[in-house]
C-alpha cells in the first residue's frame, strides 16, 4: 500500500471515528458544548499515516501529485455545494429577514463538520481515483 | 485500428522482460516514481509526463519513441 493509500485510509478512519463518538457522545451526553470535544480526534489526521520508525515524509510522484490535485478540487467543489445549500437552505427556512442568535458550540460544530466533510470526500477521492479512476 | 481517443501505448513490460526480468520496484526505483505508478502505467491507466517518459526511457536506454508509442485518433488521420 502506497503512502497516499495509507493517508486515505487513515484520515477516513479518523473522520469515522470522530463521527461514531460523536454520536455516542450526543446519545448520553445531548448536544452542547461537551460533544464538540470529540473533534479533537481530528487532530489524528495530522499524525503521519506511514512507518513511525523512520518517517522520511510522503513520497509524492507526479501521478499522486495529479490524484491529490484532483481528490482537493472534488473535496472543494462538495464542500462549496454543501455551503451553497446550507445558506440557501437557511433563506428558505427561517427567511430573508430573520434574526439568527447562534451559540458559539453550534457554530464551531458547523465548521467542524465542514472540515470533515472536506478531509474525508478528499480521501474517499484518493483512494478511488488510486485503485479504479483514470489515473488508477 | 485506431479510436476516437488519442492513446499511448507503451512497451514497459517487455522492456522490463528484456532487461534481465527487471522488477516493478526496480523499474520505479530507478524512474524515481511508486511502484503503483509503474502498474498503472502497464496497465495502461495512467499516461507520463515528458519527463517521466524519457526517464523510463533512459532506465531501459532506449529513445523514448522505442518505450512509448502514439497511436492517433481517426480524426487525426484523416486530416493529416
Amino acid at each position: 500500500m502506497s503512502d497516499s493509500e495509507k493517508w486515505g485510509w487513515w484520515t477516513i478512519g479518523a473522520v469515522a471515528l470522530t463521527i461514531a463518538a460523536y454520536v455516542a457522545f450526543v446519545a448520553f451526553l445531548g448536544h452542547g458544548p461537551a460533544t464538540s470535544s470529540v473533534f479533537a480526534l481530528l487532530a489524528l489526521t495530522a499524525i503521519p499515516a506511514s512507518s513511525r520508525r523512520h518517517f522520511k515524509g510522503r513520497r509524492f510522484d507526479e501521478r499522486e501529485r495529479e490524484i491529490a490535485r484532483k481528490a482537493f478540487s472534488v473535496s472543494f467543489s462538495v464542500f462549496w455545494l454543501a455551503f451553497v445549500g446550507f445558506v440557501l437552505a437557511i433563506y428558505f427556512i427561517k427567511g430573508w429577514d430573520a434574526t439568527l442568535t447562534v451559540p458559539v458550540w453550534a457554530l464551531e460544530e458547523t465548521l467542524w463538520w465542514a472540515a470533515s466533510l472536506v478531509m474525508g470526500v478528499q480521501a474517499l477521492t484518493t483512494l478511488v481515483l488510486y485503485r479504479g479512476g483514470p489515473h488508477a | 485500428m485506431h479510436s476516437q481517443e488519442p492513446e499511448i501505448k507503451n512497451y514497459i513490460r517487455r522492456l522490463r522482460f528484456d532487461h534481465g526480468e527487471m522488477t516493478q520496484d526496480q523499474l520505479a526505483k530507478q524512474a524515481g516514481v511508486t511502484r503503483h505508478t509503474i502498474m498503472a502505467l502497464e496497465a495502461g491507466k495512467y499516461f507520463p509526463s515528458l519527463l517521466l517518459a524519457f526517464r523510463i526511457a533512459r532506465v531501459f536506454g532506449e529513445p523514448v519513441e522505442q518505450v512509448f508509442e502514439y497511436r492517433a485518433t481517426e480524426g487525426e488521420l484523416r486530416s493529416s
